[in-house]
């Protein structure tokens, strides 16, 4: 019995570590990527969002999709994360599906590595448009 | 075959598969622990999936399903669209990571069933969560150009 102890012990700690290193990789990429324009989009007076997808990726179309279907009058840029690797790295997109919220002058504000629920994706929407009628006000 | 028309993936067919995986990994790893033999369903199960990634007609939880869960309504078929080479790239991932935990087995089973513990714990992630890390490293082998069919 103890050899599956220690066993599950092990795996144990290789979840843990690779769970810490996603969050990790997670983090460091969200702030290298924050403040980012995106130069192919037009610029646009509304948030929107930079969906980055691939044929292979199966969560986009299971999860991802429908939960972009649900938000309301929001402009969505899919994007090709392989065709448009230039745009991908830019944003530091290592995992599909990956979705950035931009604001109306085209700057990145939130980045989501992996599947963003609704309700998620409309929370960032909001913040990103209270972010402009704040700079609004102060300037 | 998961794969009915071109481009369609039965995800029904990809979570039996998953199912099994988990199943037969935690049967070896408790099982063993009264019973030392049981541990040969981890070989087992790494030759059924790397057969089953190059050959379809040889994954057995895959024809499971389209031979008698799926005619019988047992398991009703989910279809989506989808392309199945990064669910055959991971489950081939898995076939060769419990090739590896086999090899292990009789020298150093801790190791052995550890690595066999981290698949099943994969297919468990992929099973409720829908993350699939086999399809991440397709993808990322894609993008480094290493994998042509990606686009």
């Amino acid at each position: 019995m103890s050899t599956q102890l220690w066993a599950l012990a092990a795996a144990g700690v290789v979840v843990l570590a690779a769970a810490g290193l996603e969050l990790w990789r997670s983090r460091r990429a969200r702030a290298l990527s924050l403040g980012l324009g995106a130069t192919t989009t037009a610029v646009d007076a509304e948030p929107y969002i930079l969906y980055f997808t691939g044929e292979g990726c199966t969560v986009c179309r299971t999860h991802q999709e429908p939960a972009l279907a649900k938000l309301e009058g929001v402009r969505i840029e899919k994007v090709d994360a392989i065709a448009e690797r230039e745009l991908a790295d830019r944003f530091h997109v290592y995992t599909l599906p990956t979705t950035v919220v931009m604001s109306g002058d085209g700057k990145s504000v939130q980045v989501n590595y992996g599947y963003a629920p609704a309700n998620k994706l409309e929370r960032q929407l909001s913040e990103a448009r209270g972010g402009e009628l704040r700079t609004a006000v102060s300037a | 075959m998961a794969t009915s028309p071109r481009g369609v993936v039965d995800h029904s067919a990809l979570k039996v598969n998953q199912t099994g995986i988990v199943a037969t990994v935690l049967v070896a790893f408790i099982g063993s622990a009264f019973f030392r033999p049981a541990l040969v369903l981890i070989p087992l199960l790494s030759v059924m999936l790397l057969l089953g990634t190059f050959v379809p007609q040889l994954a057995l939880f895959k024809q499971i399903y389209f031979k008698v869960l799926k005619p019988r309504g047992i398991v009703k078929p989910r279809l989506i669209q989808d392309r199945p080479e990064p669910h055959n790239f991971a489950q081939g991932m898995g076939g060769v990571v419990l090739a590896i935990a086999s090899l292990f087995l009789v020298p150093l089973p801790v190791a052995g069933l550890a690595l066999s513990l981290l698949v099943a714990v994969l297919a468990f992630v992929n099973l409720a969560f829908g993350y699939c890390l086999g399809c991440q490293i397709y993808y990322q082998l894609g993008r480094a150009g290493l994998i042509k069919a990606t686009r």
